[in-house]
């Protein structure tokens, strides 16, 4: 199993904690407390880790937006205790796309959707194995589909975005376009944490898939230091979108649950630092021994060093993933 | 099938080589041979390389000096035994071409060297990348491997041009250059500057410098060095789409650190034009598994019959022409070893 380090300029802090990261926090929020008191939504209690399945009465719990999360004490994963059905999921999301006006995408978005593409790339090539058609999944996040890009950078690949629409508990939709299209990849790279059930995920994608099928995951961390010391205190902490925040130990127990081969392991989050040292920076009344002073006095090259010795040390707050069904 | 095996030259790389067989599980060392006995040794020893015959070896492991290398690897092929030698392949092409000569006569019997840096992990992972053709055609490649110098430099036997052939370049850039050719093949055109700055009180060089290229325009430059006084080994590949690069590699020292792949692929803007300072994706490699590769490739080879890819005599004659042109492209050094080789000729 190889675990690779991203190496690439850290983004700005407003990319997170900007005027419209603000305010799709605020419209995620008001979703969230809306369907609290709609009293036809079904929530499904869980009872144990989503990841490694350790009893929920074994963990620590807190709340953000008055939604009840679990950090496993077997695994570091962090779980909301209940969760909607993924239809209503999905519904929200559609919701959100609607109202948004088309816009071009920042440099900064494209520069991620290329990392994912030459991740395929360069894995490709490591395998010895052509993967010539991807399936990208994007079914629960509002993440453009960059068909553009994909023409320029995907060194000639096939690339299909699977369409939105809502989806049931099962996943009914996804298991029949993976089966009619029978890719040699299957790229999900902000699905995992947003939705209901991410086992059933899992074993949707590996059932419908042929044996061989190369499968990139990302997901938030909860591993990563930026969730270590902010927890939910954490700008990019949206209930909503981090109802499973999976850690490395857990998702490697769940993926081996389901019956994938680990072929890759990496945290190439790159915001830790910038989310830290601002919140430091502008909170100076914390006081927690070493990280305050550390960040107060941190200069851009300092947060470049932390932020690589974090993925160096599979500790940032972005997982990936590269498995093989 | 276990294959029974005599190691001539009983040194720091003969017990590499016969640990590496005794993981491997396939060989029996039978004897040993070296200019002492050593008592701990743990198989029988001899001081007398002929002696070794008389154990019945299906293998000779040749971990001699570069002068007494085509001897010891023509009388085993001679007889009829499986050959592993050490590099450098002798002191000049001459001695690559006498014991290919041998290896023909020898019909069926394997010779390999040994030109472990091939078989690395970081190496092979980024041949992979570039096989994979998604990097694209290769342009350029720069490689710096050195040292500063060692212990007894000047009494090591590697630094007596009598007995190795030449200094830094043939001992340790001879590796670089044989990645060169294995990513490039052939240079034709070589040019160099090959100098003795701080260790002089040998007669051969501590520092080469060589700018390549072949017939297809590929263009490698390389810096070999016995004054780096910070232990290096950095390979750099750049290509249509992005790089890949090596730094450090795994020794029996640790010195050149751990080994690390960097590699990336261009961003491209709306235009096609590449975005300064790609996403790099940089894999660390820990444990030194090249001596167990090779072996496991010549055991493949004498029991399989599997073609060698890895230390063929073709490989190895193609990179000892190579540190000659290099020699031979600076005039000044050119005639320096000219100079020395009268003198050497004169006290014979």
């Amino acid at each position: 199993m190889q675990t690779p380090v991203f190496l690439d300029h850290l983004p700005d802090f407003e990319t997170v904690a900007g005027e419209k990261p603000a305010k799709y926090r605020l419209t995620r929020n008001k979703a969230l407390l809306e369907l609290m008191l709609d009293c036809e939504t079904v929530w499904t209690q869980r009872a144990a880790c989503p990841a490694c399945g350790q009893d929920l009465s074994r963990s620590c719990n807190f709340s953000q937006t008055l939604l009840e999360f679990r950090r496993c004490a077997g695994c570091n994963t962090i779980y909301a205790q209940r969760v909607p059905d993924q239809k209503v999921l999905d519904h929200l999301r559609l919701q959100i796309m609607r109202g948004e006006k088309p816009e071009n995408p920042s440099k900064d978005r494209e520069f991620e959707f290329t990392s994912l593409m030459n991740w395929v790339s360069l894995t490709e090539a490591r395998l010895q194995r052509r993967l010539d058609t991807v399936v990208d999944i994007r079914f629960v996040s509002q993440a453009p589909g960059w068909p553009e890009t994909t023409h320029r950078l995907s060194h000639n690949r096939k690339w299909d975005f699977l369409p939105l629409h809502p989806e049931n508990n099962e996943f009914d939709d996804m298991r029949a376009y993976l089966a009619r299209t029978a890719p040699s990849a299957v790229l999900m790279p902000a699905e995992l944490d947003r939705v209901a059930d991410p086992e059933a995920l899992m074993q949707a994608i590996k059932q419908s898939v042929a044996p061989g099928t190369v499968i990139f995951i990302a997901s938030s961390c909860a591993d990563g230091l930026e969730y270590e010391v902010l927890g939910a205190d954490s700008p990019s902490f949206i209930p909503l979108d981090r109802l499973t925040v999976f850690s490395i130990k857990g998702f490697q127990a769940l993926s081996k649950k389901v019956g994938f081969s680990i072929l890759e392991v990496s945290t190439p989050g790159r915001l830790d630092a910038v989310i830290l040292d601002r919140y430091f920076k502008s909170t100076e009344t914390t006081n927690i021994p070493f990280w305050s002073g550390f960040f107060r006095e941190a200069d851009s090259n300092r947060l470049r060093d932390l932020q690589i010795l974090l993925q160096r040390s599979l500790k940032s707050g972005i997982l990936r993933f590269v498995l093989e069904a | 099938m276990t294959l029974r095996v005599a190691i001539i030259g009983y040194g720091k790389m003969g017990r590499i080589r016969h640990e590496a067989m005794e993981r491997h599980g396939g060989f029996q060392v039978v004897v040993a041979c070296d200019t002492t006995i050593c008592p701990d040794a743990s198989c029988p020893m001899v001081t007398d390389p002929l002696a070794v015959y008389d154990y019945d070896p299906d293998v000779i492991v040749c971990s001699v000096p570069n002068k007494m290398i085509p001897e010891v690897v023509c009388t085993a092929l001679a007889r009829g035994k499986h050959v592993f030698s050490e590099k450098p392949p002798g002191r000049n092409s001459d001695d690559v071409r006498r014991m290919m000569v041998a290896e023909h006569a020898a019909g069926d019997r394997v010779l390999k060297f040994g030109f472990n840096h091939r078989v690395h992990d970081a190496i092979e992972e980024a041949k992979k990348l570039i096989d994979a053709g998604t990097m694209g055609e290769l342009y350029f490649m720069r490689g710096v491997y050195g040292k500063a110098g060692g212990p007894n430099y000047a009494q090591n036997w590697r630094n007596d041009p009598a007995q190795s052939g030449g200094g830094i370049l043939i001992d340790q850039g001879i590796h670089m250059l044989d990645l060169f050719q294995m990513f490039a093949g052939r240079f034709e055109d070589v040019q160099s500057f090959v100098q003795r700055n701080f260790w002089t009180d040998v007669p051969v060089e501590d520092n080469a410098f060589a700018l390549m290229k072949t017939a297809k325009g590929i263009v490698a430059s390389v810096h070999s060095s016995a004054t780096q006084w910070q232990h290096t080994f950095r390979l750099e590949l750049y290509l249509r789409n992005g790089f890949v690069s090596v730094d450090g590699i795994l020794s029996a020292s640790g010195s050149y650190g751990t080994e690390v792949l960097t590699v990336a692929l261009n961003r491209l803007d709306e235009g096609g034009n590449p975005i300064p300072n790609p996403e790099s994706q940089e894999l660390r490699f820990t444990e030194d598994k090249s001596w167990d590769k090779e072996i496991a490739e010549f055991h493949d080879a004498v029991v399989e019959n599997k073609p060698l890819c890895c230390g063929t005599s073709q490989q190895a004659l193609d990179v000892m022409e190579l540190v000659e042109a290099i020699y031979a492209a600076d005039p000044e050094w050119s005639q320096t070893l000219q100079q020395h080789k009268l003198q050497a000729d004169r006290v014979e």
